[in-house]
């Protein structure tokens, strides 16, 4: 039973919304009370018209308008006639006003308030949405691909279906189970020796005393120390200011098919002792192994199989298998992060390049901004210092050319490039600066010039005044 | 990604972009790049960025890459992403409201502009576009004039209906030249020039491609071509800081191309774009064209003014003297809201009139100073008829159009194209030395039939005057009407940036592959020259 009833009441209550919007176009006349006649019928508000009444914004002349739902409508006519201040001033600022105080009071105080339109009344406004020309944005962040949100959907595809590269041998990094591992180690030809090696070291200057006393009382018997292997009973000595690598031998095996158990116990520890890193060195001579792979490929294809999958053995046996269970390239130690949409945002400090923070280009001082007209004579040539009262930057230029054979007056194309360069991006060497000093006679010091683009580049950076930096933003 | 790295995405054209995509999923006859979870996992995904490129695609947008900053973008650029957005996102019942879309449009790209149009209109969209296209308008469902003209003469709807009931009207302008009644007369003979030209040799910045052309001097030269085929890139990036170069403004010297040759016979270079005049609202049309000056004058010379010995600097509103202080000449004091917007309040000591009482006692033919700013241009220009100086200003302004606009509107509130006709009114009054180059940059951008027709009429006569004019212009109208036309092209991006066609407008409609020369052809068909 109430379920039939709210419809009804519904309806009631939009007839009397209807009943309104009747009286209000009562200038409309006959057309507009037909439409609302099967506007009601329908039960719907199905209103295919937008009346506006009394529009009185800017110039507009209290105008009474009915415009037809979905449909192309265009407002014209000459300019400054008050087309705009009728579709924007008068439909979208009513339309926006809506929405917006509908909002609460929380969510409306970070949008810009729009104020009420000079019109007695809109009906059968839709939602309005402005595409107008002004509203781009003055943000370096902001791109194409960005306000178009297609970014998004790349940086999503990246980050779940992408394949990470090392960025240094472009070989591919993922992350592995020990499973895979096995399998890999497993392919190996019968017969062959290796050892597990466990990196703890790697590239680090010191001694690693306490380290290395620590593996041995953990129970280690050997280690490897940039690429020999030693008994960790035996006194290892390293040059306290040389970098070492220093890997654990974990275990040494050889491949036969029930060691499967052991491997992966000793995978294991070495994972756990290496952060993720595992390393297998395979000690079998190379003229052995020329032969064996190639009796292992024919005898088994199951297993050549397996091992083309994740890198081809071939005629070459590798000396080396590394593995790791993190997103890693073993041989770099290039580290990744899970692959995540924000990693492949410039705007996020994950992804972005650390130097420009994403931007993709600097500011940086243009030589030949500083400098825009090269016939000018040395000293007026470089446009920030020329109409400088401070002596201290003509007797810095001086200095230099004394010390580099130019004359200040010469005009700045007649120098050599390599003087141009010097005054530009600074001198190479230490040179004597005379300062002159209205207090003192004159007096000098030795010391590198900086040149003029990393004197200004400095300056911008440093400068907390905005004036400052207005003008040499020019 | 198979061989794609994100920026095999991101810096190449969206057009190539959605060839890799393609090529990805296996669209273009090879295998899919990826495999099969990762296609499993991409494909909602792919699919999305597809139907997003190929909106861009739809917009004209083509030649831009996804890692183009929205800063560096044109306004009508920004307005067709936002469209295509808009289109992805699928929306109905929705109201949008658009500003002349079509501005900056090449022929050729505002027929694909009106599909996505009625497009978004099919999925159950109303949309309102404030256009003066010719195409846009015929294109409409329903149509609203609103007029008859601008300002306190306009605000009046004067034709509702579909686009019979439009031409049919005889109040309504727009109708008028719509229906051939009114039009811009094709000039029957274009002018020979100085027989002196501009030399530009191997332009090659963005996507020029090491361009030789002559600009011929003492013409009105249009410099037409397809959205991105390097218009810009010509005349703003290498023309414009070359002159200014060579007119001694510390700008070096642009180095994508030779030194110009040919500089001797021009004295400067103006460029009119649509900037505004002036940020502070303390500027305003009457201090923009230097009428106010003559206006200060003629006050300080009344008799009122001199038995009380005010000077010209009492009837500035700018500066301490006569201004009314409790509002600093303003008329109005902002008082700031915090979180509601500000709120700008008539001024109770002066009510608005931004003087002081005894400033205001001065009287100009019955009129005191604040009176006069009050004025619309045609007003003063009838007002001051009898003071030359002053009418002579009063009367480019009304020439250019701006008839109805207050002395007194200030400058924040006056639209691009309304500033850019400051400008020129301006450059008009000013005495010419007939060998200044004027860079004007789409002046017709926002402007109906009527107005178009009135600009055109003032840049004809800078160029009576000896002046050059080089004009980058998508219109029609305005192209038929100009002595000599550069046509860059074929296409925008990377397969733009060469000279299709240089000529007469008659010269150009002949070629073949100018697709400006094509829509030329058409329309001096139907505007033949008189006599």
């Amino acid at each position: 039973m109430p379920q039939s009833k709210t419809p009804k009441t519904a309806k009631t209550t939009r007839k009397s919304s209807n009943g309104k919007a009747s009286s209000n176009g009562r200038l409309n006349g006959k057309t507009s009370g037909k439409t609302i006649g099967k506007a009601a019928k329908l039960t719907k508000l199905s209103d295919d018209l937008i009346r506006i009444r009394g529009a009185r914004q800017h110039n507009l002349k209290d105008i009474n308008l009915d415009l037809p739902r979905n449909q192309m409508i265009v407002f014209t006519g000459v300019s400054g006639s008050g087309k705009s201040s009728l579709a924007f001033d008068t439909i979208f600022a009513e339309g926006q006003r809506r929405y917006v105080e509908s909002l609460s009071a929380y969510a409306r105080q970070f949008l810009g308030q729009v104020d009420k339109p000079d019109v007695d009344s809109i009906e059968g406004l839709s939602p309005a949405i402005s595409i107008d020309q002004k509203s781009t944005s003055h943000n370096p962040r902001s791109t194409v691909g960005t306000v178009t949100e297609i970014y998004d959907y790349l940086r999503l595809l990246y980050g779940r279906a992408g394949q990470p590269h090392c960025p240094h041998c472009d070989r591919s990094i993922a992350p592995q189970a020990i499973d895979q591992m096995l399998d890999q180690v497993m392919a190996l030809p019968d017969r062959t020796r290796f050892q597990i090696l466990a990196p703890v070291v790697r590239g680090k200057k010191g001694t690693h005393a306490k380290l290395l006393s620590g593996l041995a009382a953990e129970g280690f018997v050997r280690v490897r120390v940039d690429g020999e292997i030693r008994d960790l009973s035996d006194n290892i000595e390293l040059t306290k200011n040389k970098t070492h690598d220093i890997e654990v031998v974990v275990d040494r095996l050889v491949k036969k098919d029930d060691i499967q158990e052991r491997l992966a116990d000793s995978l294991a520890t070495c994972l756990k002792r290496a952060e993720g890193i595992a390393i297998i060195d395979i000690l079998e001579d190379r003229k052995k192994a020329d032969v064996v792979p190639l009796k292992a490929k024919s005898d088994d294809k199951d297993v050549a199989t397996a091992a083309e999958s994740e890198g081809d053995y071939g005629n070459d046996l590798p000396s080396e298998l590394v593995f790791s269970e993190n997103f890693a390239c073993p041989e770099h130690g290039a580290v990744m992060d899970e692959l995540s949409p924000r990693l492949f945002s410039f705007n996020s400090p994950y992804g972005a390049c650390p130097d420009c923070h994403g931007l993709g280009s600097h500011r940086r001082f243009n030589a030949d901004l500083v400098v825009p007209d090269p016939s000018l004579p040395v000293y007026a040539a470089i446009a920030p210092w020329s109409d400088k009262d401070n002596t201290y930057y003509f007797s810095l230029l001086y200095s230099v050319g004394q010390a580099y054979g130019f004359e200040i007056q010469s005009p700045w194309n007649s120098l050599t490039d390599e003087q141009r360069d010097i005054i530009l991006h600074g001198s190479p060497d230490k040179i004597y600066i005379e300062t002159d000093s209205r207090y003192r006679d004159k007096k000098g010091y030795h010391r590198k010039y900086d040149g003029v683009l990393p004197i200004l580049d400095r300056q911008y950076r440093e400068s907390s005044s905005d004036l400052y930096k207005q003008k040499l933003e020019k | 990604m198979g061989p794609y790295n994100i920026l095999d995405f991101t810096s190449v054209s969206i057009r190539d972009c959605l060839y890799n995509i393609e090529d990805v999923k296996g669209e273009n006859g090879g295998e899919p790049l990826l495999n099969k979870k990762q296609l499993a996992i991409g494909e909602l995904v792919l699919k999305e960025i597809k139907a997003r490129l190929t909106f861009l695609l739809d917009v004209g947008l083509d030649y831009l890459t996804l890692d183009r900053t929205a800063m560096t973008l044109s306004g009508g650029e920004a307005q067709r992403i936002r469209l295509a957005t808009q289109i992805g996102a699928g929306l109905t019942g929705v109201l949008y409201v658009l500003d002349e879309p079509s501005i900056g449009l090449h022929q050729r790209d505002n027929e694909r502009l009106l599909k996505t149009l009625s497009h978004l209109r099919s999925l159950g969209n109303t949309l309102i576009v404030v256009e003066h296209d010719e195409d846009t308008i015929r294109a409409a469902d329903h149509i609203v004039d609103i007029g008859p003209k601008a300002g306190v003469h306009g605000g009046d709807i004067v034709v509702q209906g579909d686009i019979k009931a439009l031409l049919k009207s005889k109040e309504s302008l727009t109708g008028a030249y719509l229906s051939g009644r009114e039009g811009i007369d094709t000039p029957s003979e274009r002018r020979p020039g100085n027989g002196r030209a501009l030399q530009i040799r191997n332009a090659h910045r963005n996507n020029l491609e090491n361009i030789d052309v002559d600009i011929p001097l003492g013409k009105f030269v249009c410099i037409t071509g397809v959205s991105g085929s390097g218009k810009s890139t010509l005349i703003n990036e290498l023309l414009y800081p070359a002159l200014q170069h060579n007119f001694g403004s510390k700008v070096p010297e642009p180095s994508q191309m030779k030194p110009i040759k040919g500089l001797k016979a021009l004295d400067k270079a103006i460029v009119i774009d649509q900037s505004p005049i002036g940020r502070t609202p303390r500027s305003n049309p009457a201090t923009y064209t230097g009428v106010f000056d003559v206006i200060r004058d003629l006050f300080a010379e009344t008799i009122e003014a001199k038995a009380r010995g005010y000077k010209r600097g009492q009837f500035s509103f700018n500066v301490k003297g006569g201004r009314c202080e409790a509002c600093g000449g303003q008329g109005v004091n902002v008082i700031a809201m915090n979180f509601l917007p500000d709120v700008y309040v008539q001024c109770e000591v002066c009510k608005g009139a931004r003087y002081n009482r005894e400033t205001l006692q001065v009287k100009y033919k019955g009129k005191t100073i604040s009176d006069v700013l009050n004025m619309t241009a045609e007003e003063a220009l009838h007002f001051f008829e009898n003071i030359h100086k002053a009418a002579t200003r009063l009367q480019t302004m009304v020439d250019v159009g701006l008839g109805y606009i207050r002395l007194g509107q200030t400058a924040p509130t006056l639209s691009g194209g309304e500033a850019q006709r400051m400008k020129l009114a301006s450059e008009l009054a000013r005495r010419s030395t007939g060998k200044t180059m004027y860079l004007i940059d789409e002046p017709t951008t926002g402007l109906s039939f009527y107005d178009v027709h009135k600009l055109l009429d003032v840049v004809q006569r800078l160029v009576d005057k000896g002046n050059s004019v080089v004009m980058i212009e998508h219109n029609l109208d305005v192209i038929r009407c100009c002595d000599w036309i550069i046509d860059l092209g074929p296409e925008g991006g990377d397969r733009g940036g060469q000279i299709i066609a240089e000529g007469t407008p008659e010269e150009v409609a002949q070629v073949e592959n100018s697709y400006t020369g094509h829509y030329l052809k058409h329309v001096l068909e139907q505007h033949p020259s008189k006599g």
